[in-house]
């Protein structure tokens, strides 16, 4: 099933002052599909969100590194006019954010800084929007009386349409439903399923039952690296990685013990593969070996390998610009053949 | 009951009694005040004494009502030229400039608010007085006819002069309680108003300053209550000469303060002209009090909005 | 091009610019106007500057512009400023204390306390000149040293009290709680623990007081009087250095005048040092809290 990717990352990395919060993220999102982005807390998940409609500009003393490509352009170029890009996301934050003004104000906010005065357009997107993002019935009477004065479930609502009010292709998630009640949380879920058939949607989520609802593609990132992606279906039942495994099942996530490391130069140790079998061959079983090798190819003909062996992979990482680390857990090879 | 203890009860006895005093402070000092100003207040009527300009303390006549418009017409200037330049200032603070701007820029405003009245006064005379009669009159009457700035006072100590020191003395107090709040508005709503696509600016205008608004209301009135209040430099540039109620911006004016400093020598020697003094010093105490506590109000209520 | 290169140069990027243009005006605007006072001032007052100003006192007929100096006026400001601070002190510490330990973070009278405080911190010196002056009337006390005194601690009382309580209010709580877990009297925690966890803290907001406490003339006008000779006793009249400013300036004389604007550098120089001293205390002291 090949789609058509809608925002992608292409070594993505973010750092704020000494800190680094991304490492060196390559990523597609494809095109209206609900993509879920999961992870403990405090791994970055936010920050990805954020650099697709470079929110993080705001803050000071953040670093971006890498391209951000949105249908092919890359965001971070110099001449991109940053509030035509944002224009074209909703947001929605952890805690639902009205503007200190109307319920109709706030719907209508987003038309009126990109300057459209006729009433007769903004009524109707107040009416239309309010009505997607299921809230009209409940506010119709009262449009002008203050956001504020909303339910915490209605307000998250609101601020979901006035984020489709200036009609984006992208809807960002940040913990939408975090702070809600069940019963809001459930409202917000339906309309993510009705949505996603006309937007792009990213979600961050550390509620795993929430991406498995919800998402079509999942995106699990840990202390900032991208652990692993892929279908949900994939991702959520059968991960490939053993992070990823522990983290599903809610366990404890550890670093493998390293026994044995070996860095592979491509113009120096032609035959790889071979280097890293030999390897694996003087380690026990259930030991780890740790293989840094300097190119993309390399780290994936490797892997391939390493699988057919049976061997296990436990994590694959991209530690900089140059080199990428495989980590192996040795099994018992003998038993399978 | 040990010597420690003893100590502790004694220490906390005496705590408490303090803190009663500070709150009885208030009221010590309306209390002080009025007993005072009483003598005046029995001969004529509070209405005579706040409504009339007729102030001839040696025919017994003690209308305060030229003062009081002096207050109000200087304070006013102030506000005028003071407001615009805090507001704009503190949003370049706390919105755009970067954070080692704010970090040098705040402690050298902060410098501003500690220099001494008596200095800006003599700064007034130096600098602000003939900037005044040589520049701003001129200027502004010639070129500006319709507009009622004609004056017979061509000396420059004026309303205006008064005002734009005073303008000066107010803007760092106001410029960091706006500051204050503005960078007390949540990153929140900033963000959900960047991430509809709107300029900073916009943000800024729309949503921070509107988020703000209450808080700066406040300011404004602690800085009309500070401006009300201040005494030697206004007493130093405004003219303080009676001559009824000011017309013009150019004219001089004769603030409650100034009355009240102006009189320490001849105060006791004319009848009732103590207690009338007195009077305007408690008229002037509420007035700040109350813009005081309406102040402080609405800041705390945001305060406890926001926790 | 794509749909992201969108016109740079649209009605709103106009309108932003405009603003921020402004804003730089205004804030150059008020620096622009603390660097003037400081030049007018410094040009002003260090020509008539000398040596004989700061270490005489008036002679006859100084204010006709014969011979003399100022020192009346800046040993008057600073034992009053200093009486005033410790005065000041006296009251401040405990209430703060009283705020920070003795009273729960809720507290209702905490809350009176501080907003009338607050409230205080807002009145204008002239009217705590007037009341010292019913207070003298009241006591039967002349305009002297002790009124002063009096009179610009109220006034400084609501600074200090408010910017010590701040200081207190960072101390940890654990810290309070773990000295008085180890049994000692909340007393002996103000004066022995918190006390030196926070001197510094304390003495920015000392400092911060006595600045305004010597800087301020409305307050001193009627209480603390004026006079020639040099401070000598508590119930005889003190000159001022802010009034002796107002005083030089008073007369037709330009010789005094000149001398009043070097009076005035003087005080500006004593306010710029404290204010600048207590803001490096006060650096130290963030610096130095428990997190």
């Amino acid at each position: 099933m090949q789609t058509k990717t809608h925002i992608s990352a292409r070594d993505l990395t973010v750092s704020y002052g000494e800190q680094q919060a991304l490492n060196h993220i390559s990523i597609d999102i494809p095109d209206k599909k609900i993509t879920a982005i999961i992870g403990p807390s405090g791994c970055g998940k936010t920050t990805l969100l954020k650099s697709f409609n470079r929110l993080l500009d705001l803050q000071d003393g953040v670093r971006v590194a890498g391209q951000v490509l949105v249908d092919g352009e890359n965001i971070y170029d110099p001449g991109v006019e940053k509030t035509h890009l944002r224009k074209r996301m909703g947001l929605l934050s952890q805690r639902p954010t009205v503007l200190p003004m109307s319920i109709y104000d706030n719907v209508v906010y987003g038309l009126r800084i990109h300057g459209v005065k006729d009433k007769k357009i903004l009524d109707q997107a107040v009416e239309r929007y309010l009505q997607e993002a299921n809230l009209w019935s409940e506010v119709k009477d009262r449009l002008h009386s203050s956001a504020t004065r909303l339910s915490i479930g209605q307000q998250q609502r609101l601020c979901l349409a006035r984020g489709l009010a200036v009609e984006p292709e992208i809807i960002l998630g940040d913990e939408p439903t975090s702070a809600l009640d069940p019963v809001s949380a459930e409202q917000i879920e339906q309309r993510f399923l009705v949505l996603k058939n006309q937007y792009t949607i990213v979600l961050v989520t550390h509620i795993l039952r929430q991406a498995k609802r919800l998402a079509d593609y999942v995106i699990f990132l840990y202390l900032g690296n991208l652990i692993e992606h892929g279908p949900a279906e994939q991702v959520l039942n059968n991960p490939r990685y053993a992070k990823t495994q522990a983290y599903i099942e809610g366990k404890f996530i550890e670093e493998p013990t390293i026994h044995k490391e070996i860095t592979l130069q491509k113009e120096r140790s032609a035959d790889y593969l071979t280097s890293t079998l030999l390897a694996l061959d003087e380690l026990q079983v259930d030991q780890v070996l740790k293989v840094v090798v300097d190119s993309e190819p390399t780290m994936n003909e490797i892997s391939k390998a390493v699988e057919l062996k049976c061997h296990k992979i436990l994590e694959v990482k991209r530690i900089d610009l140059l080199h990428w680390e495989i980590i192996i857990q040795k099994q018992n090879v003998n038993f399978i053949i | 009951m040990n010597i420690r203890q003893f100590k502790e009860t004694i220490a906390h006895r005496l705590m408490f009694l303090l803190c009663l005093f500070v709150l009885s402070l208030v009221f010590l000092m309306v209390f002080g005040l009025y007993q005072r100003a009483k003598p005046i207040l029995a001969v004529s009527s509070m209405k005579d004494l706040v409504f009339s300009a007729n102030w001839h303390p040696t025919q017994g006549h003690f209308g305060l009502a030229g003062f009081i418009a002096g207050t109000l017409w200087v304070t006013a200037i102030a506000i005028v030229i003071a407001v615009p330049l805090s507001l704009l200032t503190a949003t370049y603070l706390s919105e755009y400039c970067s954070r080692w701007v704010r970090e040098i820029i705040k402690p050298v405003i902060d410098l501003l608010a500690g220099i001494s009245p008596v200095v800006y006064g003599v700064w007034g005379m130096i600098a602000v007085v003939p900037l005044v009669r040589d520049y701003l009159m001129p200027f502004l009457s010639e070129r500006l006819p319709f507009f009622p700035f004609a004056s017979e006072n061509y000396t420059g100590f004026s309303a205006l002069t008064a005002g734009i020191v005073l303008a000066i003395m107010i803007s760092p107090l106001i410029i960091s309680i706006i500051e204050e709040v503005m960078r007390a508005v949540s990153f929140g709503v900033r963000e959900a108003s960047v991430s509809l696509g709107a300029t900073k600016w916009q943000t800024t205008k729309w949503v921070v300053l509107r988020k703000a608004s209450p808080g700066i209301v406040a300011a404004v009135i602690l800085g009309l209550s500070r401006a009300m209040g201040e005494t030697m430099a206004v007493l130093m540039v405004a003219g303080c000469a009676m001559q009824g109620f000011p017309k013009s911006i150019f004219d001089t004016a004769y603030p409650l303060p100034a009355l009240i400093a102006n009189t320490y020598g001849e105060m006791m020697s004319v009848p009732l002209y103590d207690a009338a003094v007195l009077l305007a010093a408690l008229i002037l105490f509420l007035i700040t009090v109350f813009f005081n506590i309406v102040a402080w109000g609405i800041l705390l209520y945001i305060e406890r909005k926001e926790a | 091009m794509g749909k992201l290169w969108g016109k740079s140069f649209d009605k709103r990027k106009i309108e932003e610019n405009i603003f921020k243009g402004l804003m730089v005006f205004s804030m150059l605007v008020v620096l622009g106007s603390l660097g003037f006072i400081l030049v007018t001032v410094f040009a002003k007052g260090f020509k008539a500057l000398s040596w004989e100003m700061l270490t005489q006192g008036p002679q006859g007929g100084y204010y006709i512009g014969k011979g003399g100096g100022i020192l009346n006026a800046i040993l008057g400001s600073l034992i009053l400023g200093i009486g005033a601070t410790f005065l000041a002190f006296l009251f401040s510490f405990p209430i703060a204390f009283y705020l920070n330990l003795y009273l729960k973070k809720k507290s209702r009278l905490a809350f009176l306390i501080r907003f009338s405080l607050d409230i205080l911190w807002g009145v204008p010196s002239i009217v705590y000149g007037a009341f010292g002056f019913t207070l003298m009337l009241f006591w039967g006390i002349p305009a002297s040293l002790f009124a002063g005194m009096l009179t610009i601690a109220l006034l400084i009382l609501p600074i200090m009290t408010r910017s010590i309580d701040e200081v207190l209010k960072m101390i940890p709580l654990e810290l309070k709680e773990a000295a008085l877990s180890l049994g000692s009297t909340r007393w002996e925690i103000a004066t022995k623990v918190i006390l030196r966890q926070a001197s510094s803290g304390i003495l920015t907001g000392v400092l911060m007081a006595f600045g305004r406490g010597i800087s301020d003339a409305a307050a001193v006008l009627f209480t603390a009087g004026f006079t020639d000779s040099l401070p000598y006793s508590l119930f005889k009249p003190v000159a001022t250095l802010p009034l002796s400013i107002f005083f030089q300036l008073g007369t037709p004389f330009p010789e005094v005048q000149a001398r009043g604007y070097a009076s005035a550098l003087v005080l500006t120089v004593i306010v710029l040092v404290l204010s600048i001293v207590s803001r490096l205390l006060s650096k130290r002291f963030t610096r130095h809290i428990i997190k």
